[in-house]
């Protein structure tokens, strides 16, 4: 396939309407990809204020899962919180995940450590790899969408230009060219 | 216009219960946002499968049991 090709007026109107029918995932796929990159760009003050609360053991308990107590700290993104806790060794922490379902939730240490800049730096990475399974599924999604819409047409530049909006949503690179959005807008 | 019994109790039936759902079904029979789902799903704590297309299928069992574990 001729990767300069200009879409189709058919595959235009393919992507609007999946732009439309999936407007609520890429509406929060964007707004936890800011979230991330909140994160990876104020990792060291974030830090260095829960290093310095967890010295003055500020914060509720939180009991989590494994039975472990914590102290609650900053919010990191949505529904996962840092914590603190003091251990044989020394200071501890934690990303935590506290999922609201129909009773108490789930209270889960999703990582921990003693350094609080490499429990953040773990976090960070993991959710990169949630992202990475979020933008496949929904990319899967589009396929199966535009393919049942419009069957016997070679949707590929449809499913290929959310592909790209969603990588670089998780990548935050600056702008492409429009070569490589191959002709639709994205 | 009357009814029959029998149309009655075709209106009545159960719709069938679904094997699996899409993750945003999932994500709002749950009552989490899509970015939780897919944290739960990374973490292995709910398993999910494949379709032909690639796109993930949490099964009923499977979400069942996240929220009888909930609930011990």
């Amino acid at each position: 396939m001729n990767y300069y090709e200009r879409p189709t007026p058919l595959q235009e109107a393919a992507y609007a309407e999946a732009r439309q029918h999936f407007g609520e995932h890429l509406k929060q796929f964007k707004v936890e990809c800011e979230s991330l990159h909140n994160l990876e760009r104020n990792l060291t003050v974030t830090a260095n204020d829960a290093f310095k609360a967890a010295q003055q053991s500020s914060g509720r308990l939180v009991r989590t899962d494994d039975g472990t107590e914590w102290q609650h700290g900053v919010e990191l993104m949505k529904n996962v919180f840092l914590c603190h806790r003091r251990a044989a060794g020394g200071l501890e922490f934690a990303a935590v995940e506290s999922v609201p379902l129909k009773t108490h939730g789930i209270k889960e240490v999703l990582n921990s450590g003693p350094h609080v800049g490499e429990v953040l730096r773990t976090f960070a990475s993991d959710q990169r790899k949630v992202f990475k399974l979020w933008k496949d599924d929904v990319t899967a999604q589009v396929n199966e969408y535009v393919g049942e819409k419009y069957p016997h047409q070679d949707m590929t530049i449809v499913t290929e230009s959310f592909e790209i909006k969603l990588a670089r949503a998780i990548s935050e690179r600056p702008a492409q060219t429009q070569n490589q959005n191959r002709g639709i807008r994205i | 216009m009357p009814t029959t019994p029998e149309s009655e109790n075709q209106t009545a039936a159960p719709p069938a219960e679904r094997l699996a759902y899409s993750v945003q079904e999932a994500a709002d029979l749950l009552g989490i946002n899509y970015y939780t789902m897919y944290r739960l799903i990374q973490r292995q704590k709910l398993k999910t499968c494949r379709v032909l297309r690639g796109k993930l299928l949490v099964p009923r069992t499977e979400l069942l049991q996240l929220l009888q574990v909930e609930l011990r």
